[in-house]
């Protein structure tokens, strides 16, 4: 069976750099439409399917704001 | 925030005051995954640091104890708290390139020397940045910054033939490693080698400063742009499929010209004692009244130990 991951991404906390964007292999990000309280423009998980588990996006990110976790099945 | 760094940081300091983009919390991000990797808690690390940059994002979100030495004067302050801490506590100092390097390299070379049991984390992000981008000791020759207007027209410790951690190889270090912020598993690991050498360690992490280094320096402003050019520090032949624009930027500084060594620089563990433990059983010769006591009853134990 397919593993499956969820990405959780802090809102607040993102510096909105772009570097997970970026990193991952799968497309997974999409640029976020809103601001946070800090004015940094966050990404958005927008095809959490498709993630691999890979934990690049993890390792990239200079913050501590992202976490890529597997779902129990 | 995951557990990892509700573990092991003050959810006060995170978001750290760092630029957005800036190199210095992969590093962070890898020495957390090192300590934790090896099981140690809150309470096994002391964490210090100089100034700059690298330090004050680093030492004070630490939840167990921390502390900020003068530039350049942490490393005469952690041998000082070697000297007086029990052998498990762990010093972890996480320093900037102009700390290590420039001001506090006596205190560094005598470190190593001693072969004092600590971790120098130097996150090196090309200069003076925290001061608004000055050259330093590691900035690239021909880099433009904010005292370098026409280029820098001198080599620092980082070169075609000069390698500071050369210097704190002859100087006596048992463990040196060099990677990149965004090196994985490799770096993580040697992170761990380091905290696990009774002895002095010292990592090298070269890190994208975008606020200083890239906007001025490589001229550019686009993030992932410039972390690219820093994967091309250890491997000139990345990124050419990147267009124009990424050449543009190598044209302007050549990542090539350093050609460093990445990885693992050089171990030799536990091969020479630690000069903290051989005072401590030097100064115990002479007050035998202080000496762990070898046996109960003993003097020294703290029961009945006066005549
Ligand atoms: S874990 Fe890998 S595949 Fe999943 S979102 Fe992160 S970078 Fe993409
Ligand atoms: S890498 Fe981290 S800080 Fe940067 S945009 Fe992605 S989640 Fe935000
Ligand atoms: S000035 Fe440079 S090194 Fe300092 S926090 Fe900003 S990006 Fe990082």
């Amino acid at each position: 069976m397919d593993e499956t991951f969820s990405i959780e991404l802090d809102f607040e906390a993102c510096k909105g750099c772009g570097y997970c964007l970026e990193t991952c292999p799968e497309n997974v990000f999409d640029p976020g439409p809103e601001h946070n309280a800090k004015g940094y423009r966050p990404p958005v998980v927008a095809r959490p399917n498709s993630c691999l588990g890979c934990r690049s996006c993890f390792m990239v990110c200079p913050d501590f704001c992202l976490e890529v976790s597997r779902v129990p099945d | 925030m995951d557990g990892l760094f509700q573990k092991y940081l003050r959810p006060k300091k995170i978001p750290s005051t760092a630029c957005s983009g800036c190199g210095l919390g992969q590093v962070h991000k890898r020495v957390l995954l090192a300590i934790d990797g090896l099981g140690l808690g809150v309470q096994d690390v002391i964490w210090g640091t100089g100034i700059g940059c690298a330090g004050r994002q680093t030492f004070n979100a630490w939840k167990g104890d921390n502390f900020a030495g003068t530039h350049g004067r942490v490393y005469a302050l952690a041998a000082g708290l070697r000297m007086a801490l029990p052998k498990e506590k762990k010093i972890v100092l996480t320093v900037g390139d102009g700390d290590a390097f420039g001001i506090g390299l006596k205190h560094l070379l005598h470190c190593a020397r001693r072969n004092l049991d600590m971790t120098v984390i130097v996150a090196d992000n090309f200069g003076y940045q925290s001061t608004g981008g000055q050259f330093g000791l590691t900035t690239p020759p021909g880099a433009v910054t904010d005292s370098s207007p026409y280029g820098l027209s001198e080599t620092g410790w980082l070169g075609p033939d000069l390698d500071v951690l050369e210097i704190l190889k002859a100087a006596g270090a048992t463990f040196l490693a060099r990677h990149l912020s965004l090196d994985g598993k490799p770096s993580v690991d040697n992170l761990k080698l380091a905290l696990l050498n009774p002895g002095f360690s010292l990592v090298h992490f070269i890190f994208p400063c975008v606020t200083h280094f890239g906007a001025v320096s490589l001229a550019e402003r686009d993030k992932p742009l410039i972390l690219s050019w820093f994967k091309s520090v250890f491997n000139p032949a990345y990124g050419q499929d990147r267009g124009e624009s990424f050449q543009k930027l190598k044209d302007r500084i050549n990542p090539g010209f350093l050609k460093l060594k990445r990885g693992l620089y050089h171990d030799a563990s536990g091969s020479r004692p630690d000069y903290s433990e051989l005072l401590k059983a030097w100064t115990d010769t002479f007050r035998p009244d202080r000496a762990a006591p070898k046996e109960p009853g003993r003097a020294g134990s703290g029961e009945g130990a006066e005549p």
